[in-house]
């Protein structure tokens, strides 16, 4: 039998070549990445192609299948704008649509790209400056104040402000024509997303295809992410500067490239209720009071970055930001302002102002483009109106309609209207001619098929100049021409490959060898993060509770023939802890089975372990960055575990289900023991764990251990707090009142115990930083103190409710005051607007 | 004329405040025929941490931080102003209103005082359609700006009831178009939102009337609160003019500048951040007094 070899023969691969492009053609009228008009493939893709045709159909599959394996692994998603819900952040997240076909470009070609890109982001820059500070381009005439004006970003507190605008990241949307040459299509200088996407795709493809890389010769991106690291890093007044990436939050269509950015180039990521201005400064409230933050790596729009001189409805900024950057104690990057370049209005004016600014013709040009607010452009406009599409000059908050419209494809009333508009006000429009838009292969239905694509392009400011990222984002539109290629449903993306004519050196993103100092923890935890973390422990802890009771009753119930005495009182009083709890409505008339249900998938009923679960994992999205790939996975199992409507059929099926979710979760809490490193975040999931098993543990006891309890109902508690081996092992005889509650309640070496949750959290707290170091314990640890010393000194002979009820209280005191003193307090904008008018 | 103002506010809150950063425009602004003689504010908590400056439009700002617990911030503003802008042009010699649009759009300035800062829709002044057709009807093909506007003016102080009891700070200029009643904050953003919409750059002005009237002439609207109306560009040598829609008068030296900007939302006399609970209750006392 032959070995069926990777390569297979010259003819196998030639015939799998074929089958690839078959009926692969290039749509007329447009340029395609892959394949000239006469049907010749172009000669950068032949290593690809190569690679792919040694590939049985059922191998390349398996290849596609491990780069969308990481995708979901990773958990990278976005999210459709206006998707969100608030309850539940993951709620409007999508997969990621990755093209398993990369974008291919040669290096001689990338050349051209990469100038032209670095040229636009210095015009632009200087552009910036000019606009926020001497205003030469527009009282010389070359640029009316009117083009700018008009812009939503356009600051006007910033004028004359040392860095405004200054841009540190810049990002260009392109086109390819008919012709073959690259177009600018769009600026993107607020603050560009999509170049951790490109490196989540990037990662995502090696996993798939690694060879290629290497033969093919691709360039890496590191380099880039390095470059754009040392050029934030030289702006700070600090050597070891503390950089901020700023996000919007949780609910932004690209959070979870944000918190995937901050994880990968060490940057702290905040919120603006994360910082705060004190004497001139900007700081971070953390766990351990406010730390300064040099550097602010902004992915909000500059309008909300300050609700005192900016947008005041902004609940998103820095109350003082504009300030402390007046000041020059913090820098923000991209600069405040920036985004003012981005507006088309301006797009006709570059060719001219380039030559004015920097000498320099356009290296990369734009489709004509006109601003109907110059009279000479709107007569030109007017003329031949229908072949040209139209658009906002400016950025509008109406996000539908900020995309350019073919006249020709209007109505004649609206048309008709629209000329109207354009002698009027035709300050807000702009006229620009149409790019047919270049197609690259996509894989449909197994086969190659072209779709019109964009490419956006990123440059940062470094130490040395202009950087610009040897690859992108390029998104493929699903049909039509494409000139809306936004990040929409069914928009896929794709890698790009610059290919180099020699090996490339691999980059990686560790400092060199001499320059790494070594550290053990890293950073300071900020108190939103602290609050999460806290939060999280508390409902996976909440979560395995609800789990632990619904176990005790099914499994009371499956074994019918158990005599011990106070069976049914048992399973009657569990069930109705199972209603106290929160996790299924009151029993009355309804079956056990169905109580357990509730308890297990009703997310409405607030206790149940769908209900904790999805707070948990809410809770876990705002501190995405914190959480391993691990932890993400198995989230999606418990997800899957305990999401309905699927009923049990028995009381055997649920027993099941809540037992394969009680085993996910003790995987949760081996990662978090094994894997996490022991700082201030680690603790805080810890307190947050120990306090909510102390409280349920305390709860548990209180209802099954009182004086004339039933042995079955301590046999239950000891079901609950997962200590009957150990009493097993412990006391030859059957179940008794104070050896229970010992165990339960006051065993130091019991994990499961209350006193052992306590000394946990007596030693948690005590390891946290404090305030001050005048000596004096700060109300957590006092608390802790004191539970430390009730729970050594009690008795078993003593416990009774009373007791029992004043421990919890006590742990849900501590569970207050670690709240107070560690999270953030409730810091809001407030409409103080109000006022008294005439 | 020479004015004593004073202005009195105070926001009472249901709970402590433990921290508060706001910034206040209250003072009177300097030029366009106005001359603070003096001016001061008096902040209580007294310990508050303030900063003085002015801000693009060139209006005084004054920045407060209260790290202390507080049930109650008082704010008292006192000020002499003498105002004297001389008369407004003859309505007739104006430029023609589509001159004028064209001019402003042409305004090789990004200063305050350039058209081109004036011309486009701002957060509290949309472009709406129906405001735009509204003004229309008085400004004819070639009528000279300055007199279409007074008319607009004249139609909305004829036109539009007003009513203190209708709106509120937050009431869109829609609505209050729509039902043809308000306050002169959404006179004045109605104004200018449909000389904006014919491409006329005009700016929102907030201050105060003269409380007391020369003899023998009736009270003005507003004259017991901050007051507020619009300022036209007519053109380079011409200018800016204030109208003031509410009471259907051309500004002179009977209404006294607290600041320019775009709308309500950049000239408001008090924007910020409280840190703590809700419920404030917030009272106004405003006197103006000619003293010369």
């Amino acid at each position: 039998m032959p070995i069926q070899g990777r390569s297979g023969s010259a003819r196998v691969r030639g015939e799998r070549r074929a089958a690839l492009l078959a009926g692969y053609r290039p749509l007329a009228g447009a340029h395609d990445e892959l394949m000239a008009p006469d049907g010749s493939v172009h000669p950068r893709w032949e290593p690809l192609l190569a690679e792919w045709s040694a590939l049985t159909g059922e191998q390349l599959h398996r290849r596609f299948g491990l780069a969308d394996r990481h995708a979901r692994d990773t958990g990278v998603s976005y999210r459709i704008h206006g998707d969100g819900d608030p309850d539940d952040p993951l709620a409007g997240e999508r997969p990621w649509p990755l093209n398993h076909v990369p974008l291919v470009l040669t290096g001689a070609e990338w050349r051209t790209i990469a100038a032209g890109v670095a040229q636009r982001a210095q015009l632009l820059d200087a552009l910036l400056a000019d606009v926020y500070g001497r205003g030469s381009l527009v009282a010389e005439g070359l640029l009316p104040a009117a083009a700018i004006t008009g812009s939503p970003d356009y600051l006007r507190p910033l004028q004359g402000t040392p860095g405004a605008g200054r841009l540190q990241l810049y990002a260009a949307d392109l086109g390819r024509g008919p012709d073959g040459r690259w177009q600018v299509l769009g600026d993107r200088a607020q603050a560009p997303s999509g170049a951790g996407y490109a490196l989540e795709n990037r990662l995502a493809m090696g996993r798939a295809f690694p060879d290629l890389f290497r033969t093919m010769n691709v360039e890496r991106l590191a380099g880039f992410f390095q470059g754009f690291r040392a050029g934030l890093v030289s702006r700070a007044r600090r050597v070891e500067p503390r950089i901020c990436l700023l996000t919007p939050g949780p609910l932004n269509e690209s959070y979870f490239e944000q918190a995937y950015l901050a994880r990968y180039l060490g940057f702290l990521l905040v919120e603006g209720g994360d910082l705060v201005m004190r004497d001139g400064r900007v700081h971070v409230r953390t766990i351990a009071g406010f730390k300064r933050a040099d550097v602010i790596w902004r992915r909000i729009d500059g309008d909300f970055a300050d609700p005192l001189e900016l947008n005041a409805r902004s609940a998103l900024g820095v109350a003082g930001l504009v300030e402390a950057v007046r000041r020059e104690s913090v820098v923000v990057a991209n600069g405040l302002g920036s985004g003012v370049v981005e507006a088309r209005a301006l797009t006709g004016f570059l060719p001219r102002l380039s030559r004015a600014v920097i000498g320099e013709e356009l290296i990369l040009p734009s489709p004509a483009s006109f601003w109907c607010g110059d009279p000479q452009a709107r007569a030109q406009v007017l003329e031949r109106l229908d072949e040209l599409d139209i658009a906002p000059a400016f950025r509008t908050t109406d996000e539908a309609s900020g995309e350019p419209v073919p006249v020709a494809s209007l109505p004649a009333a609206e048309r008709a209207r629209l000329r109207e508009t354009i002698a009027r006000r035709g300050l807000d429009l702009v006229a620009q001619e149409r790019l047919r838009l270049s197609t690259m292969p996509v894989v449909q239905d197994g086969r190659l098929t072209p779709r019109p694509m964009t490419l956006r392009v990123f440059a940062a400011a470094t130490p040395d100049g202009w950087q610009v990222m040897p690859g992108g984002f390029c998104r493929i539109a699903e049909s039509g021409d494409g000139r809306a290629v936004a990040m929409r449903s069914g928009v896929r993306s794709s890698d790009v490959w610059v290919t180099s004519d020699q090996p490339v050196e691999p980059v990686t993103l560790l400092p060199s060898r001499d320059a790494i100092a070594i550290r053990r923890i890293v950073g300071i935890l900020p108190s939103r993060a602290a609050d999460n973390l806290f939060w999280l422990g508390r409902y996976l802890e909440r979560c395995e509770a609800t789990l632990r009771l619904v176990r005790a009753l099914l499994g009371r119930l499956i074994n019918a023939d158990d005599q011990a005495p106070g069976h049914a009182e048992a399973i009657a009083r569990l069930a109705r802890l199972l209603s106290a709890w929160g996790a299924a409505p009151a029993a009355k008339g309804r079956s056990i089975v169905a109580q357990a249900a509730s308890a297990l998938y009703d997310v409405e009923e607030y206790g149940s372990a769908a209900a904790s679960l999805r707070e948990a994992r809410r809770t876990a999205s705002v501190i995405r960055e914190r959480l391993s790939v691990d932890a993400w996975r198995l989230f999606g199992d418990l997800q899957r575990q305990l999401s309905g409507p699927r009923k049990p059929s028995s009381e055997g099926e649920a027993f099941e289900i809540a037992d394969s979710a009680l085993k996910s979760l003790a995987a949760f809490s081996g990662l978090s023991q094994e894997n996490m490193v022991r700082g201030a975040g680690w603790r805080f999931l810890d307190i947050g764990r120990r306090l909510e098993r102390g409280i349920a543990t305390c709860r548990f006891a209180r209802h099954f251990a009182e004086a004339s309890a039933p042995d079955n109902c301590l046999d239950a508690l000891l079901d609950l707090t997962d200590s009957q081996i150990t009493y097993r092992s412990r006391y030859m005889v059957g179940v008794e009142l104070q050896p229970v509650l010992d165990l339960v309640m006051l065993d130091p070496y019991n994990p499961r115990s209350v006193g052992f949750q306590i000394e946990r959290l007596h030693a948690e707290l005590a390891a946290l930083p404090s305030l001050s170091d005048n000596g004096m314990l700060e109300e957590p640890q006092r608390l802790a103190v004191r539970l430390s010393a009730e729970v050594r000194t009690a008795e078993a002979a003593r416990l009774d409710r009373a007791s029992i009820l004043l421990f919890e209280q006590l742990l849900m005191g501590l569970s207050n005051a670690v709240a107070e003193r560690y999270f953030l307090q409730n810091a809001r904008p407030e409409g103080a607007r109000a006022t008294q008018l005439a | 004329m020479i004015y004593d103002i004073r202005n009195v506010t105070t926001y009472a809150y249901g709970r402590p405040v433990p921290f508060a950063r706001c910034v206040l425009r209250m003072l009177p602004r300097e030029g366009g025929g106005q001359q603070v003689l003096s001016s001061q504010i008096t902040v209580s908590p007294r310990d508050a941490e303030r900063q003085d400056g002015l801000c693009f439009f060139g209006n005084r700002t004054t920045t407060l931080t209260i790290a202390r617990p507080h049930r109650e911030l008082r704010i008292e503003m006192t000020a002499r102003v003498a105002v004297e802008r001389g008369a407004a042009p003859f309505p007739a010699i104006t430029r023609r209103w589509e001159e004028v649009a064209q001019l402003a759009l042409a305004a090789q300035s990004l200063g305050a005082d350039s058209p081109a800062q004036q011309l486009y829709p701002s957060r509290l002044v949309p472009l709406v359609d129906e405001i735009t057709a509204y003004a229309s009807e008085s400004f004819a093909r070639g009528r000279p700006v300055f007199e279409a506007a007074s008319a607009l003016m004249a139609r909305i102080r004829a036109g539009f009831s007003y009513d203190p009891e209708a709106t509120e700070v937050s009431t869109p200029i829609r609505e209050a178009f729509a039902r043809r009643h308000g306050v002169c904050q959404d006179f004045a953003h109605i104004m200018i939102a449909g000389l904006r919409g014919l491409g006329l750059p005009a700016a929102y002005v907030s201050g105060y009337l003269r409380t007391i009237p020369p003899e023998g002439q009736p009270r003005l609207e507003g004259a017991d609160a901050t007051h507020a109306w619009v300022s036209l560009w007519c053109g380079p040598e011409t200018g800016w003019i204030g109208l003031d829609p509410t009471n259907d008068l051309i500004v002179g030296d009977d209404h006294i500048v607290t600041a320019i900007g775009r709308d309500y939302a950049d000239v408001s006399p008090l924007d910020g951040v409280l840190v703590g609970p809700g419920s404030q209750k917030l009272d106004v006392g405003v006197d103006v007094v000619p003293v010369a």
